[in-house]
């Protein structure tokens, strides 16, 4: 595998993996922007009807043709949050020229679309195309509301939401529906305008060969960009509650969620890590156990760092007369960490775990992508084995001060109505 | 022990078969490059599988909804520690699941493989069932079936199945329920064990970073040879007809889904497979994002991006399914009727399904990519009575026609179902 990156414009990085083991090619261009509630919405909008025509390709259903007889080439946008930053994108995918059996050079029709998508929308008079937007705006609106379909992903949103009040990463990546709602076409295609000429942009051309045809179309199309970069702050910690807040909703849920927000100070994050994973990452952590295993809870209770936020979030499927019960459990949990109650199985098996997922890293073109994407982002920039390093240099005595500086900040709870009875 | 290497013609990539002297079927994979390793260790025994019997049994049993599923979650007890601590020693991902069909034991692992290998053929062998350890799983899985009833894309399905199929236990969910589940005990586990974990029922099928010889050596060490006992499983007669067309249920939901399932004739083997790919092309036929149907309902609002279908395929049942979410699913529905009519009426253009199917065999290449799919696509042939690569050949011997037939002979309104979760404001 070789892996090497190149700034080809003022804050846009090109980094390019190739590794022979694969059959497809992959292209992902990240914009990286600060999550603002007033351009959340519009960014997100911008974005993602790029991925509904082109100004060749200028209606849905010709951009899919065109992509299904690519052997079913994917293209696709996305909107996600890291912390305080928003970040959006376009990633494509497709088989390579030696596996297309007519001989079609699938990776240089690729190359044009993923140009015309980014550089050459579907845009008349200062707006996308109506249609477009249209058809992106009803995908956009529906994946807000369908949000609570999804009754753990929900509570964990709803639990940032508390958690970062007052901060940007308190805000959908999305924004809210009414902003969607509130978005024209001309607003989305200015939001886009401004994320191509002042985000930074990070782009991954994952591929079994070299192909320079890849960064010289890039290379080529942001030159004539009016290009004025902004910085990102991507890790701000954010502050602790004096009191723990307590916020729960009611529905008509046959299972309770608990979401439980701790916050801390500490910036040994590979610490922060080893303990996460003891505490609540795996199936023999301390949370599996004996909060599901012990004491028959649950069918969940994991817990997950957010460390561009210092926070760490622990999260269970409850019963409603099981709540105090189960949040008992995970704080005593938590205690015998912080007594120094880890044993060197414990430890070793974290360790284990760890290397697991570090080696697996490079098995798929997205999992390189986001590896090193991440690791841009934290600044810090180690291949999966050094990192491994980091974490073995770490001893039990960090994990137990990391324990030590998480508190205890706020609390959402999904409540069923058995909580009226 | 014969060795049998299956190669794609189309791709070149291979994999060898082996008939284990204990009974076991065996498919690897090495593929070179790779760091990881998956390794799934499955038994045909799904939750379709409530009535049994062995060639010496003279009466059939018929076991609690839900019983596949609780001892997939109980053999992961041993005796004297829980598997996952045993994988904790090596670093493995363990898990397991239960379908309709089949329950898969799997790891994936980028060190220590072997060692992993020895622990999944060693506890899938070994059974160690209480009543105090069945007690305590009745809460847990409690609450797996209480957040799998919260979750309405599980419940459209279900009460779909449910709305479509007379007798056939695929109707029933999974997991059971609390009051079904609460009929199990350590006895009723042991004898569907000792029925359907017999290896001549069973698979084995290792991708990754490996090498055959490895893997047979530790299959060597660690099977059990077993005697072939003649399982039959017996499914209900079930007509050809729907139960009801339509279904509506209630839930805390932020936008209404829906699905329009159609209950097709069931099939096996390679006849299956061939019916499969065909209801896959004509699925994608109907919900391409090029079709005018799809572009008419998306761009009027009817629809999203979220539209989309899938074949869903086993032992006596077969069905294709519409889904997505709808404010208005009866329009959806209505619509992919009309479009229905109109393919039979008209035929279906050659580039389009030259080009559905140019799309359906990129995916499967994309499939080859990776080992987790290379691992799943073996085991899954093998569970249908096919080989691996049978679907790229199969999909380029299909002919439009055959597509066409599908469509006309198997997508009849009189055996559709609509399914829709509303939310509770409706």
């Amino acid at each position: 595998m070789n892996c090497s990156r190149k700034e080809i414009a003022a804050n846009v990085g090109f980094s390019t993996i190739i590794d022979p083991k694969f059959k497809t090619a992959s292209l992902t261009l990240r914009f990286i922007t600060k999550l603002d509630s007033r351009t959340a919405a519009p960014n997100s909008l911008g974005v993602g009807t790029l991925s509904a025509s082109n100004s060749r390709l200028t209606t849905l259903a010709r951009l899919n043709e065109r992509l299904s007889s690519l052997y079913g080439a994917a293209l696709s946008t996305f909107t996600r949050k890291r912390g305080d930053v928003q970040i959006l994108g376009l990633t494509a995918s497709w088989i390579t020229r030696r596996y297309a059996f007519d001989g079609e050079n699938v990776d240089s029709e690729m190359l044009a679309i993923i140009r015309d998508c980014l550089f050459a929308p579907n845009v008349k008079d200062g707006e996308f195309d109506a249609e477009s937007f249209a058809i992106t705006k009803k995908d956009l609106l529906d994946r807000i509301d369908s949000e609570l379909n999804n009754k753990r992903g929900y509570a964990l949103s709803r639990a940032a939401e508390i958690a970062f009040r007052g901060e940007p990463a308190e805000f959908s990546c999305y924004g809210t529906k009414e902003a969607a709602a509130a978005v024209t076409s001309a607003e989305a295609y200015e939001a886009y305008k401004e994320l191509i000429r002042t985000s930074r942009i990070e782009i991954f051309y994952i591929a079994p060969e070299e192909n320079p045809e890849a960064e010289e179309m890039l290379r080529s199309c942001i030159s004539e960009l009016d290009r004025q970069p902004q910085d990102c702050v991507f890790r701000s910690k954010s502050p602790v509650r004096e009191k723990v807040e307590e916020v729960s909703d009611k529905f008509d849920v046959l299972q309770c969620k608990m979401v439980m927000n701790f916050k801390s100070d500490s910036d040994d994050m590979a610490a922060m890590k080893l303990f996460s994973t003891i505490f609540g990452e795996t199936p023999v952590s301390k949370l599996f156990m004996n909060v599901r295993e012990k004491l028959s809870l649950c069918y969940y209770c994991a817990c997950r760092t957010v460390a561009s936020k210092g926070a760490l979030m622990v999260d269970i499927g409850v019963e409603y007369a099981n709540i105090d019960k189960a949040r008992d459990e995970i704080l005593r949990q938590l205690d015998e960490i912080r007594n120094g109650n880890i044993t060197d199985e414990e430890l070793q098996s974290a360790m284990m775990s760890l290397d697991n997922a570090l080696t697996q890293i490079g098995d798929t073109p997205s999992s390189y992508s986001g590896w090193y994407f991440e690791r841009l982002c934290d600044g810090k920039m180690v291949t999966p084995m050094e990192q491994l390093e980091i974490y073995k240099n770490v001893t039990k005595e960090r994990i137990i001060e990391a324990a030590g500086t998480l508190t205890l900040d706020s609390v959402y709870l999904m409540l069923s109505k058995e909580a009226d009875k | 022990m014969e060795k049998n290497i299956l190669t794609s013609p189309v791709t070149g990539d291979s994999c060898i078969h082996v008939k284990h002297k204990s009974g076991l079927d065996i498919y690897i994979c090495e593929m070179p490059g790779f760091s990881s390793v998956e390794a799934l260790f499955g038994t045909k025994y799904g939750s379709v599988n409530t009535m049994f019997r062995m060639r010496d049994d003279k009466d059939y049993t018929t076991v609690p909804e839900g019983i596949a599923h609780f001892l997939e979650h109980k053999l992961f007890e041993n005796e004297d520690c829980d598997v996952f601590e045993l994988y904790a020693k090596t670093g493995a991902c363990g898990n397991a699941f239960t379908s309709f069909d089949k329950t898969c034991y799997l790891f994936s692992c980028s060190k220590n493989y072997q060692e992993s290998l020895k622990i999944l053929l060693d506890f899938v062998q070994k059974p160690y069932f209480t009543k105090e350890s069945v007690d305590k799983e009745q809460g847990i899985i409690g609450q797996e079936i209480k957040m799998t009833n919260d979750n309405p894309e599980w419940r459209v399905f279900f009460n779909m199945l449910r709305c479509m199929y007379h007798n056939h236990p695929v109707k029933i969910d999974i997991a059971g329920t609390v009051e079904s589940i609460a009929e199990i005990d350590a006895d009723l586990l042991y004898k569907c064990y000792y029925t359907f974990y017999n290896l001549n029922n069973m698979v084995l099928s290792v991708a990754g970073n490996i090498t055959a010889d490895e893997v047979l050596a530790i299959c060597d060490e660690c099977l059990k040879p077993c005697e072939d006992k003649g399982l039959e499983s017996v499914f209900p007669d079930e007509p050809e007809t729907i139960v009801q067309s339509e279904i509506y249920e209630k839930q805390e939901v932020g936008t209404p889904i829906f699905h329009i399932g159609y209950k097709c004739r069931p099939a096996s083997g390679e006849e299956r497979l061939r019916k499969s790919m065909a209801a896959s092309v004509a699925s994608s036929l109907l919900t391409d994002a090029s079709s005018e149907m799809f572009r008419r309902l998306l761009i009027e609002g009817t629809i999203n991006s979220s539209f989309g279908s899938e074949v869903f395929v086993g032992d006596g049942f077969f069905s294709v399914i519409f889904s997505g979410e709808s404010a208005d699913p009866e329009k959806v529905r209505d619509s992919l009727c009309e479009e229905v009519d109109r393919i039979v009426r008209e035929g279906i253009s050659e580039k389009d399904f030259q080009r559905i199917r140019k799309s359906a065999y990129g995916l499967m290449v994309r499939d080859l990519n990776n080992v987790e799919s290379v691992a799943n696509l073996m085991i899954n042939a093998h569970m249908e009575g096919v080989s691996p690569y049978d679907a790229v050949n199969v999909l380029s011997e299909m002919k439009c026609s055959d597509v066409y037939e599908f469509i006309r002979s198997e997508l009849c309104r009189d055996r559709q179902v609509l399914s829709v979760i509303e939310g509770t404001d409706k």
